[in-house]
């Protein structure tokens, strides 16, 4: 056990005395929330222009209806020269015109409520359709704005439309998780993967590469214990980096689980972080060549994070791609922390705790006989 | 000149035979370019069709329109048909969005003039996800009562498109994805190859040369930039013939491409000068690719997220490439200036780029 803990913190020496390690394993992480902080900010609002030229009651309700999207739009209200100037320098997606007759246009049911829309790509283009489609329909039938979805018809209290169709909404939560909170976690699983994985590979191919696997396989302890050794340092320099993560996430109130789910939280963070230790091994030990294995740990740490919803909900994707996403274990890991933060109960955690630690298990046992194999080569 | 020539050669070829001989690395690096087609696959896969279940109690030809126009709202909904209790179960597991029921009588209530109201339970853990079903449901109720030529309703929405087709989104995003594969190939072999003469001491020997020290080094990201030009070659070819997206302008691509090599290549020069280890710039050009890959008009023309997000994405080469990429791709203009002028700065920024890497590589070999 001695030996084990001696070479435990002489790996985590070694790492902390590598700054550029660190910066490597930290790098990827850092680069990734800096990504969801812009994503936030063109998540869920459409910058569009709105020109009011029709005049009335009607017109009034209509622009109203609009300006009180708030959520929906990022509006700008003008005059119909200045929108064509805004849309033409992309200040703007779209011009809402409410034309001139308007009102007569109502009395006879054939209004117009003109968009001309910068359709650049179809996801924001869509986006900007579905909103105002769903404006106009709030026009005649109020209960199809998001009020009226959230609040009358599932409350029971149902306005008759001429579209003949209602919504009654009813939400799984009370508070919608907002995009950075929902994407913090995905972020949390890259940093254990990012330094467990490089950590433990960087460790294990300098060995190999500087010569110094000879001095350990000559070391009077077992070379199982020296793998021991290597796995616990590469776990220690992965937790030194995530708990004030943690903490950090945890006071300022981007993660706040319920109470009681807080240690299955922690077994599938400490779970993943022996996953990706044992697979940065295997890789360190097989690779060898410190500068090919940190491109290497780069490309595994993607391809584990993405295909494992990182960036997206793996059950969202299509069926071929779930068909993938089952094999790769960071999925049962976001999984599992989202049910954990998000979820009321711990439906499915214990299977993906399973599955994440028979993958720990067996990436240990491949990592420590990749290890110990680089080591007896050097003899 | 002739010395200087005859060492730039010889640093190309000294950087071939270290290719030849790092072929693992070589795979990577093409690996690393396909692997941003697939992340950002994987991204645009998500960003449209929300899961959801659809629990039919009714099954009369009415209720069958109103699902043709919940299938047809702007690619909002992947409709997957079960019963109630399934549905629920889905829609606790987080495996769906929402879950719509059209209620037993639906079709009797809506031929009558009646107002049906549609449950719709939503699973609102993603605040983007939640406001397309939110908006999109409206949306399929307003087209299906145009489908059945309902009376009584006064405003129709009138839409005219700019651009003469719409552009779906993987499309888009995979053209962009170009630039950022340029960043990391081009940048990570070329601060690679820079950042092996100072680890291996030879940067020393290399001031002391008859020629100019600089000139092998030139050889070496001459190489560099040759094999990061053929990975993404490689890429484009899969993105024409795997996403079938076919180039209104392949010329315009191949210079795009050519600036952007040139302008990385130098951005790797730089970093690899600068921080003289090898192992750390993998992980360097590969965080700050993905911020800048973002903050570049790849998902949408970046003035949409505000001024202050595209002022900041002038300070980035990839918004100028993405600018030429998506015009020779698509034909779609992406930034508010004209693509001449996006052309004009991806080669001001190589001019630039060359200017500052000889500078740092003179101030750490030469002084």
């Amino acid at each position: 056990m001695r030996a084990i803990w001696r070479l435990a913190r002489l790996d985590l020496s070694l790492w902390r005395r590598s700054p550029w390690a660190v910066v490597s394993a930290l790098i990827p992480p850092l680069g990734m929330a800096l990504l969801l902080a812009v994503l936030t900010l063109s998540v869920g609002r459409q910058p569009v222009a709105l020109v009011v030229e029709g005049t009335g009651q009607s017109a009034r309700d209509m622009a109203q209806i609009i300006e009180i999207d708030t959520e929906a739009y990022a509006l700008t209200v003008t005059d119909a020269a200045t929108a064509a100037r805004l849309l033409h320098d992309q200040e703007v997606a779209g011009v809402v015109v409410i034309p001139a007759g308007f009102e007569a246009a109502v009395v006879h049911h054939t209004a117009a409520l003109d968009m001309t829309l910068n359709n650049i790509d179809i996801d924001f283009a869509d986006d900007i359709r579905r909103t105002l489609a769903r404006s106009v329909a709030e026009f005649d039938a109020p209960q199809l704005g998001i009020q009226g979805e959230l609040g009358g018809p599932s409350q029971g209290f149902v306005m008759p439309n001429p579209y003949r169709v209602a919504i009654a909404e009813t939400n799984l939560r009370r508070t919608n998780v907002d995009f950075l909170r929902y994407q913090v976690l995905p972020a949390l699983v890259l940093l254990v993967l990012s330094t467990g994985l490089m950590g433990t590979a960087l460790l294990s191919a300098r060995d190999v590469e500087r010569g110094t696997a000879r001095h350990l396989v000559l070391a009077p302890v077992s070379s199982w214990g020296l793998v021991a050794g290597r796995f616990t340092g590469g776990l220690l320099a992965s937790f030194v980096v995530l708990v004030p993560a943690l903490v950090l996430s945890t006071v300022t109130g981007v993660i706040s689980p319920p109470p009681d789910h807080w240690p299955a939280l922690l077994a599938l963070f400490a779970a993943t972080t022996l996953c990706a230790a044992g697979i940065g091994a295997t890789l360190g030990a097989w690779i060898r060549r410190a500068r090919t294995v940190a491109m290497a740990a780069s490309i595994v740490a993607t391809y584990l994070f993405f295909l494992g919803g990182g960036f997206t909900t793996i059950a969202f994707l299509p069926e071929w791609l779930r068909t993938i996403g089952a094999a790769i274990p960071i999925r049962y890991a976001i999984e599992g922390m989202r049910q954990c933060l998000f979820y009321p109960d711990l439906t499915g955690v214990a299977t993906d705790l399973a599955v994440l630690t028979t993958t720990a298990v067996l990436a240990i046992g491949v990592g420590a006989v990749t290890v110990r194999r680089s080591w007896s080569n050097m003899t | 000149m002739k010395a200087a020539a005859a060492a730039v050669w010889a640093g190309a070829r000294a950087e071939a035979v270290q290719l030849r001989r790092s072929p693992l690395l070589v795979m990577l690096a093409v690996i690393q370019a396909v692997t941003f087609l697939v992340l950002v696959s994987l991204f645009g896969l998500t960003g449209s069709r929300a899961p959801t279940a659809l629990v039919d109690l009714d099954g009369s030809d009415i209720a069958a329109r109103f699902v043709g126009s919940l299938s047809a709202a702007h690619h909002s909904f992947a409709l997957q048909r079960m019963d109630a209790r399934t549905a629920d179960a889905e829609l606790h597991r987080g495996s769906l969005v929402a879950v719509i029921t059209i209620p037993r009588g639906f079709g009797d209530a809506v031929r009558r003039g009646d107002t049906v109201p549609v449950p719709v339970a939503v699973d609102n853990v993603d605040a983007d996800l939640t406001d397309d079903v939110q908006r999109a449901v409206p949306t399929a109720i307003a087209a299906f009562a145009r489908d059945l030529g309902l009376p009584g309703i006064r405003l129709h929405p009138a839409e005219l498109d700019l651009v003469g087709h719409d552009t779906d989104f993987i499309p888009y995003l995979v053209i962009s994805a170009l630039a950022l594969d340029a960043l990391v190939v081009a940048g990570v072999l070329a601060a690679i190859s820079v950042a092996r003469e100072f680890e291996g001491g030879t940067a020393r020997v290399l001031a002391l040369s008859p020629v100019h020290p600089l000139a092998p080094i030139a050889g070496r990201v001459v190489t560099t930039g040759a094999v990061s030009l053929v990975a993404l070659l490689l890429t484009w070819v899969l993105v024409v013939v795997g996403y079938r997206v076919p180039p209104v302008n392949p010329v315009e691509i191949l210079a795009g491409l050519a600036a952007c090599v040139v302008i990385f290549s130098c951005v790797g020069v730089a970093v690899g000068a600068l921080i003289r280890r090898t192992l750390p710039v993998t992980a360097l050009i590969f965080g700050i690719a993905l911020p800048l890959y973002i903050d570049s008009g790849a998902l949408e023309p970046e003035r949409f997220d505000g001024n202050l997000i595209w002022g900041l994405a002038h300070t980035s080469p990839v918004y100028y490439a993405v600018g030429v990429l998506e015009d020779a791709a698509h034909g779609l203009r992406v930034t508010p200036e004209p693509v001449w002028l996006d052309m004009l700065a991806l080669f001001g920024w190589a001019a630039l780029a060359v200017a500052v890497a000889w500078n740092v590589l003179r101030r750490r070999i030469v002084a």
